[in-house]
């Protein structure tokens, strides 16, 4: 490798610093270390004049490497980093460090020691940048082609949006039909509109205008080129890597052909075979061959093969006009070539047998909300009359009871969150159509929280829904009467009730869809405490997942209403869209590499990584080696702490760079008090280090900062190292344990640290000079109380003798 | 003369005590429902009782009130409150806790109080009179076994159940 020469650039921040810093002195200092060639001072080097100072060093060739003190360090590397690679230079030869919040502005009371302290900084940051080596840029293709796993109007929604951006999207469905729960809903809030009127195509605009909605089966939904729809199917294997999926999918047969069946419906009035009809929650009976009503997509016919007669029986062959049956179809499977994967598998009703009060299997008349919504449309069973199920008979007084197996921690700790606003619903409509009806609501806490929810509780009010506030204790049946009987406390007026009544209806909870579990296995996504697809950040990045390329939306991340699931899905095509839409992922390969002769197969790094990214390939004179992905990897270092031979490391930081600072920052010390280093992760713990400075709290000038991409770097052996060079006392500034940006690395680095205090205890030196912080942003100033905190108990301690 | 004041119980301060004992440990995952309250047996039959006002009025601190009152002496222990709390509340159990208070602050009825003082003397709940025992014989029944008092007050030492103050009283 060329011989280092490094640039040194001091930006004054204005003069601000300057008023502080001692900066002839510094730039003195500088001058005189090995390896320095260019030295050069400006109130700010990040843009304008300054920056092309850095850039005509480049070019001239008197500096291959960049040491830059400014303000906002993060923001700055960029902006510089690009400058530089423009002029000629790989942009991680340049090392950013931040004078001002982490030296001046904090140590400002004793100005001399602060640049004693800027000196020791300086020197880290110049025999760091000595040690740096070029990093390379590589591209990992990406198929533009997305598959969304199922067709509930969230998954509709988001293939829609990324069929009319161009993409190619697999849309399939585990059911005959799309629609999901939707299709069964009947009418949505607030709207009350259809719940299977979508927002329509928009990229024929010779037909539809941007101002369209409507039903599923006319909305030309499938006419959207690009899209490719697959009912009967689902997933059961994914290969491949991020961008460049390879996923094979089971399509069980529909017997009927989705191009040639004319919906005439011929075939049902010869089918001999009458079963419940699961799609009306087994109100009614339908064939052995049938449609869902009302109407979604495909406008085919299916058969049912648990209970069709095949060959034995055959009329429906003989009667179609289209010849569209065909009885030997066989299951298939399919696979496709996708980048990005959307998993929109919705969530279903619970079923309310758990809570043996309320004795719904036993009872016919104590239904749930999804079977009066199959009773209150149209086509339903009872073509929109409310019946006692028992008997047929109209039913004119209806008890809802809320909370039914949600917020209880029995079975399903949260509130469902949609289940008030169903109850207030399915109340108004069946007060608005029945003035007469007796309709009582049982409530714990009525949550409204949405758009124009309050005006549906305003509403029920009005139409005279009657509230009780309490969670009903037993459901009783009177044989003499047929009717039921809700056992309730009125809390409001302490008085216990039996309610008469014809119909109960549980608000249930809203679980994960079935076979959540199983999915999330196959594509090797993590699930919530409460079974839910969990995202990868629940506050910022709620459609996102732990791995790339995967995406989530409506009901499989938590009960969702309409609305809400139509926002979601919008937004994980979005997300779907940006990670494909290159055709490539670029990507600067700051990541782990494997040190092959070294590797002792232990395997603690492949289980450590919290992306998957290491892996253990064969190897022809050792059994297995340690293999990095370089499109997983995010460089967090977190292996490379768990390594117990050393044999990997980080390109953007390695062991002899980490080895350098620490020996630097700890060689000048300039203040009468003993030298703390404090090890701090580049996301929240430094965070709290810039913010202890911008705001100008103080602490003293013996404490130095070592960043690390995370904590979870830290090894045993760099805190015994601290303390060999120097060190009276090691900080670790990590993220909370909980909010690590690198999932498991602020724990690691705690269990490093206890690890640590142990030895260091073995060793005769007080563990107490050893502490880990988990700190954030706003929490700069416990970073300045634990840093004075620190200094004092060192102190106290007296000075470290090393034998 | 030193003044004496009384510590006025804040809310914070009768719940922990509460979670504290054993059995009181679930009382703050109350959400207010009324499970319990229309499960309760002893809540149909008199509005003397209701254990979720019980557990309300804990909650807000009311000590005085909760552990003077009679209120907590009519459960009937029959845990149909505990199997239902959709919080997991183990109601008859915080029942138990209270009472457990009320007792070390000497709130005891009469009742309780005459089954301590047959306890550590007879070693039973109730006296057998010469009657009853004239009555078993009559029926053909053996003669009752001796009660190993001694044991039973080995128990109560070591537990120190004796050193509570059963006094005689009214009963709720
Ligand atoms: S640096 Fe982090 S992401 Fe990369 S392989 Fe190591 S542990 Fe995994
Ligand atoms: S049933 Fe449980 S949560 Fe409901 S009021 Fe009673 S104790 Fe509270
Ligand atoms: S255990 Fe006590 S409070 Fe609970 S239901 Fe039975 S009598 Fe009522």
């Amino acid at each position: 490798m060329e011989e280092a020469k490094v640039g040194v650039f001091l930006s004054d921040c204005g003069g601000q610093i300057s008023k502080i810093l001692d900066f002839e002195a510094l730039a003195e200092f500088v001058k005189k270390v090995d390896g320095v060639t260019f030295v050069a001072r400006s109130s700010e080097f990040w843009r304008g004049q300054g920056l092309k100072t850095i850039t005509d060093a480049v070019k001239s060739g008197k500096i291959n490497r960049a040491v830059v003190a400014e303000n906002v360090p993060k923001i700055s590397e960029i902006v510089i980093a690009k400058a530089v690679e423009e002029a000629g230079l790989n942009p991680h030869l340049v090392e950013v460090l931040d004078l001002k919040d982490h030296c001046a502005w904090p140590h400002r009371d004793a100005p001399s020691e602060a640049t004693e302290k800027a000196k020791a900084m300086l020197l880290a940051a110049i025999e760091k940048a000595k040690l740096l080596e070029p990093i390379d840029k590589a591209e990992f293709p990406t198929v533009k082609s997305v598959l969304v796993i199922g067709g509930g109007i969230a998954g509709m929604q988001a293939a829609e949006d990324l069929a009319e951006m161009g993409f190619q999207v697999h849309l399939i469905e585990k059911e005959p039909f799309l629609g999901g729960l939707a299709a069964k809903a009947g009418r949505f809030f607030p709207t009350d509109d259809c719940a299977i009127c979508i927002q329509s195509p928009t990229v024929d605009l010779k037909t539809v205008t941007h101002t369209s909605r409507k039903c599923v089966y006319r909305s030309g939904f499938s006419e959207i080129p690009n899209l490719n729809v697959l009912t009967n199917s689902k997933v059961v294997k994914v290969e491949g890597v991020p961008g460049n999926f390879k996923v094979t999918l089971e399509r069980r047969p529909r017997y009927v052909s989705e191009e040639k069946c004319v919906a005439c419906d011929l075939c049902t009035s010869v089918c001999p075979v009458e079963v419940p009809d699961d799609y009306n929650a087994k109100l009614s009976t339908r064939k052995a061959i049938y449609v869902n009503k009302p109407l979604v997509y495909p406008a085919a016919y299916v058969i049912d093969e648990k209970a069709c007669k095949f060959h034995e029986c055959a009329k429906c062959v003989e009667v179609c006009p289209a010849k569209a049956i065909d009885l030997d179809q066989k299951t298939e499977y399919v696979t496709l070539n996708v980048g990005s994967i959307i998993v929109a598998t919705g969530f279903r009703e619970y079923n309310p047998n758990v809570i043996k009060e309320y004795h719904y299997s036993e009872y016919p008349d104590v239904i749930t909300h999804l079977e009066l919504a199959r009773m209150l449309d149209a086509f339903g069973p009872t073509k929109g009359m409310i019946v006692k199920p028992s008997n047929g008979k109209p039913a004119k007084r209806i008890v809802f009871v809320q909370c039914v197996g949600s917020r209880d921690r029995r079975w399903n700790p949260y509130c469902s969150s949609i289940c008030c606003m169903i109850s207030l619903k399915h109340a108004t409509l069946i007060k608005t159509a029945h003035p007469d009806a007796d309709v009582t609501i049982c409530y714990i806490d009525i949550r409204t929280t949405g758009r124009e929810h309050e005006y549906y509780y305003e509403k029920a009010r009005e139409l005279g829904v009657k509230f009780v506030k309490g969670r009903p204790a037993e459901i009783l049946h009177d044989p003499a009467t047929n009717t039921l009987i809700v056992e309730v406390e009125d809390e409001l007026l302490r008085r216990l009730l039996e309610l008469e009544t014809d119909l109960v209806v549980l608000a249930t909870a809203m679980v994960p869809s079935e076979e959540t579990k199983k999915l999330a296995e196959i594509l090797g996504l993590e699930l919530d405490q409460d079974g839910f697809f969990k995202e990868y950040n629940a506050k910022l990045r709620p459609t996102e997942t732990k791995r790339r390329g995967i995406f989530l939306c409506g009901g499989a991340t938590f009960p969702k209403d309409a609305p809400t699931a139509s926002l979601h899905a919008h937004s994980a095509a979005v997300k779907a869209a940006k990670f494909i839409m290159q055709g490539k992922i670029v990507k600067d390969l700051k990541t782990a590499v494997v040190n092959e002769d070294y590797c002792g197969n232990c395997q603690f790094c492949p289980v450590t990584c919290p992306y998957g990214a290491i892996t253990l390939e064969p190897k022809e004179n050792k059994h297995f080696v340690a293999h990095v992905s370089e499109l997983l990897c995010e460089g967090c270092g977190i292996c490379v702490g768990t390594c117990p031979v050393g044999a990997i490391e980080l390109r953007h930081l390695k062991q002899d760079q980490i080895a350098a600072q620490m020996r630097a920052l700890l060689s000048v010390n300039g203040t009468p008090k003993p030298l703390i280093l404090a090890i701090s992760c580049s996301e929240c713990g430094n965070a709290a280090v810039d913010s202890s400075g911008m705001a100008m709290m103080n602490y003293p000038a013996n404490v130095r900062v070592l960043r690390v991409p995370c904590t979870g770097i830290v090894q045993v052996r760099h805190i015994l190292e601290a303390f060999k060079a120097g060190a009276q006392g090691v900080m670790v500034v990590g993220c909370k344990p909980d909010g690590c940006h690198y999932e498991v690395g602020s724990q690691k680095a705690k269990k490093k640290v206890e690890l640590a205090k142990m030895l260091l205890n073995a060793y005769g030196i007080e563990p107490e000079r050893l502490e880990m912080f988990n700190l954030v942003y706003i929490e700069g100033d416990k970073f300045a109380e634990a840093a004075k905190n620190m200094t004092e108990k060192v102190e106290k301690l007296g000075v470290l003798q090393l034998a | 003369m030193t003044e004496e004041k009384l510590e006025k119980p804040t809310i914070e301060d009768f719940s922990r005590e509460i979670t504290r004992m054993l059995g009181g440990e679930t009382i703050t995952y109350c959400y207010q429902c009324g499970t319990c309250a229309s499960s309760c047996p002893v809540a149909k039959t008199t509005d003397r009782y209701n254990p979720r006002q019980i557990i309300r009025m804990a909650l807000l601190g009311q000590r005085y009130e909760v552990l003077n009152g009679d209120s907590i002496w009519l459960c009937a222990s029959c845990y149909n409150c505990q199997e239902r709390c959709p919080q997991k509340v183990e109601i008859a159990d915080v029942i138990y806790a209270l009472r457990n208070m009320a007792i070390r602050e000497g709130n005891i009825p009469a009742l309780y109080a005459e089954f301590a003082n047959g306890l550590m003397s007879e070693g039973r709940l109730a006296p057998i009179s010469k009657f009853l025992e004239k009555k078993r014989s009559d029926y053909g029944l053996p003669p009752l076994k001796p009660t190993g008092v001694e044991a039973l007050k080995k128990i109560f030492s070591a537990t120190g159940f004796d050193k509570i103050f059963f006094k005689k009283g009214e009963q709720p």
